[in-house]
């Protein structure tokens, strides 16, 4: 099954990255947060907006994914 | 001529002696059957008089007032309206009839979803009427709710041409006016005389309360309105066939051996689980099995959120989607009308599955079906526990308690997640997270609350629903948008005693809210919290899942969703229908306005809070760009 997941082009290897594919791409395609360009606590902020929507996720897995989202879709210079 | 019908009527003479007595009179055959014809619904009236005096009633009249009979008659005590010159001897007929109440309503839309919530929250029939086609195309968003909801719905408005002057393009004439919803309803017919208007109407309600239920429309000129005749007028319990299915028994045992073979079996529940009442039955099934139960969209909540076999709703329409279980082997589907909105299936190819429905038409479209169980699942889930029952052993039952061990490990971790929403960064902000409103209007709501929901891009959580025994939810799921005050209105006239509050989108509440003034008028206390973030968001965030890294997002121009400048101002629209209300910025401000809301519908009040609610996500900016002229 795992291979019939979308592939998430663009998305560089790092920690949390795993952990990103395998929680979010459970209902997103990767085009969302692609375009989206925000800081930690932004980031954290739109985790936290999921569970909201029902997403079941630990605090380790959240910490986890805003790491890696900063890293990698941290706000632009 | 007069005699010889007068003999014919009172059966003194037989009906070949009539016919021989009309050819006598000079009529052609053609004109004397044509007279026999006009007769018949005399002569049925008679004989139902004569053998059924307490069930079918003769009346003379107009034929509105024939109208208004038959809607006493198949009980309805509420008619939803909106004002029609050509019903005039329909309002004269309520003056002497003041167990048959009209409700105006001062738009068609928002009239009907008030109908529609009152049927949906007391199981009762009503009307909605509105002014020839004008009106009615008014009412239609609503009259599409209700089909996609299956929500038995009659809707009747007039024809404003005459029968004298149909066909000449007149004053709000149409062609085929009673096609125009066809696509919308299960019966919609054009009365073709004054005497057969209770027939008609009868037949409207028996097609809409037959399941699967749904819409229904009637209509006819004008002029039958105020054409006076004799005719009789039926009721309800004479002309209901009050359908109730009970399932094939050889595949109540095809199902039964799958469940309880299972390994990982998984329940879905839906609405026809909540409308037959059926929720404790449901709950038995799963205990019976350890079966872990979750619910894709529908109206109402059909399981209680609350029990350790909730698994929770499917987050995207697909079981595939759930956290647990991943991978069930059979799959069984109560009452939920499955809506698809991909191309794949919510259920895939791989568990076997079994669709327990009343509605057969919708089985087997999608969905490779192992066992059909067309049913009224309040009697499905009684013949399918009993079959169970005789087929679990001391091994399967030790099997499904070790089972229900593990959902209830599940279920108890997945309690603790989700409350880590308060854990957001954001969670004190001001202008609040959607995600605050909600929590807080959960912690504010009786235990047993009916929520109206009809914002679109908010998730309900908290809210722990139980809908026998707790609070309920009316979602709305035919998706016009406009309903959610309406609903909310109806919901209150059928039931006085719960705490009914509506939430819902400043968006969605704009397209409707002149049920506002029929809660202020009519003193139904409902409780409305508007998230408002001066904003479509659903559709801003799914144009850039369609479009990522498109020229709307590298420029920030969107046309299409954002709402403010001038920002819209709820508690002063409230004001205007005559419900007091306020608007909101912090948390800290929205618990004091809960309270308020609470003190103003104990005092008999509605009460609406617009809540300023934060646009968050990919490229909203503090000032959007709009198109300007």
């Amino acid at each position: 099954m795992a291979q019939q997941k979308p592939k998430p082009p663009g998305f560089p290897d790092a920690p949390g990255k795993e952990t990103l594919v395998g929680k979010c791409f459970q209902c997103h395609g990767p085009g969302m947060w692609m375009d989206h360009r925000q800081d930690r606590k932004g980031w954290e902020g739109t985790l936290y907006r999921m569970v909201g929507r029902g997403a079941l996720w630990s605090e380790e897995d959240i910490k986890a994914m805003a790491d890696y989202l900063a890293a990698a879709y941290g706000r632009k210079q | 001529m007069r005699e010889l019908v007068a003999r014919y009527l009172s059966r003194s003479i037989s009906r070949r002696s009539f016919m021989k007595g009309l050819a006598g009179a000079g009529l052609s055959a053609t004109a004397a059957q044509s007279v026999l014809d006009s007769l018949v619904p005399a002569v049925q009236a008679q004989e139902a008089a004569r053998v059924a005096p307490e069930a079918v009633k003769v009346i003379e009249g107009t034929g509105a007032l024939c109208f208004a009979e038959q809607l006493i008659a198949t009980g309805v005590k509420y008619v939803f309206g909106n004002s029609a010159s050509e019903d005039a001897q329909f309002y004269e007929a309520l003056v002497d009839r003041p167990q048959l109440k009209y409700i105006l309503t001062p738009h068609e839309g928002p009239g009907a979803a008030m109908a529609a919530g009152y049927v949906k929250a007391s199981g009762e029939p009503t009307i909605v009427m509105q002014a020839a086609v004008v009106g009615l195309v008014n009412a239609m968003g609503q009259m599409f709710n209700a089909f996609k909801e299956q929500t038995p719905l009659v809707f009747y408005s007039y024809r404003t041409d005459q029968t004298g002057r149909a066909g000449r393009d007149g004053f709000e004439e149409v062609a085929n006016q009673e096609g125009i919803v066809a696509p919308l309803t299960k019966y919609s017919w054009l009365a073709r005389r004054a005497d057969m208007i209770p027939e008609t109407v009868r037949r409207a309600f028996k097609a809409a309360w037959t399941p699967p239920y749904g819409p229904t429309y009637a209509s006819w000129h004008s002029d039958l309105n105020d054409e006076r005749v004799r005719t009789e007028v039926i009721l309800r319990e004479k002309f209901d066939p009050r359908m109730r299915v009970r399932p094939n028994p050889a595949e109540v045992g095809r199902a039964a051996k799958l469940l309880v073979e299972a390994r990982m079996p998984l329940m879905i529940v839906g609405d026809e689980v909540y409308g037959a009442k059926a929720v404790a039955k449901a709950v038995k099934l799963a205990e019976l099995l350890g079966m872990p139960v979750t619910q894709a969209r529908q109206i109402f909540a059909s399981f209680p959120e609350t029990h350790p076999l909730w698994v929770g709703a499917l987050p995207v329409g697909r079981i595939a989607s759930l956290d647990y279980p991943k991978d069930p082997d059979v799959v069984i589907n109560v009452g939920n009308k499955l809506q698809h909105n991909s191309p794949t299936p919510m259920v895939g190819r791989g568990p076997k599955f079994i669709d327990m429905r009343i509605d057969s038409w919708s089985m087997g479209n999608v969905m490779s079906t192992e066992v059909p169980l067309v049913a009224d699942v309040g009697y499905g889930l009684d013949d399918l526990t009993a079959a169970v029952e005789q087929l679990l052993n001391a091994s399967l039952k030790e099997k499904a308690a070790s089972r229900a061990n593990e959902v209830r490990k599940f279920s108890e971790r997945a309690k603790v997640l989700r409350a880590l929403v308060t854990k957001s960064p954001d969670w004190d902000r001001a202008p609040m997270i959607a995600d605050r409103v909600t929590w807080e209007v959960a912690l504010f709501a009786d235990p047993d609350a009916i929520i109206v929901h009809v914002a679109g891009s908010v998730n309900l959580h908290g809210f722990n629903f139980d809908p026998e025994r707790g609070r309920e939810l009316f979602y709305y799921y035919g998706a016009h948008l406009g309903s959610g005050v309406g609903t909310a209105a109806g919901v209150k006239l059928a039931r006085a005693n719960r705490q009914v509050i509506c939430l819902v989108g400043d968006g969605s509440f704009v397209f409707g809210p002149t049920a506002l003034w029929n809660m202020a008028r009519l003193e139904l206390p409902v409780i409305t919290v508007v998230y408002n973030n001066h904003a479509y968001s659903g559709p801003h965030s799914r144009v850039i899942e369609k479009v990522p890294g498109g020229r709307m997002v590298q420029t920030g121009h969107f046309f299409h969703d954002y709402l403010g400048s001038p920002d819209m101002n709820m508690a002063w629209i409230a004001k205007g229908f005559g419900v007091e209300g306020e608007v909101v910025e912090s948390p800290a401000q929205l618990k004091a306005a809960l309270a308020r809301a609470r003190k103003a519908t104990m005092e008999g009040k509605p009460y609406l809070i617009d809540a300023q609610v934060a646009r968050m996500g990919v490229a909203w900016a503090d000032k959007p760009w709009f198109p300007r002229k």
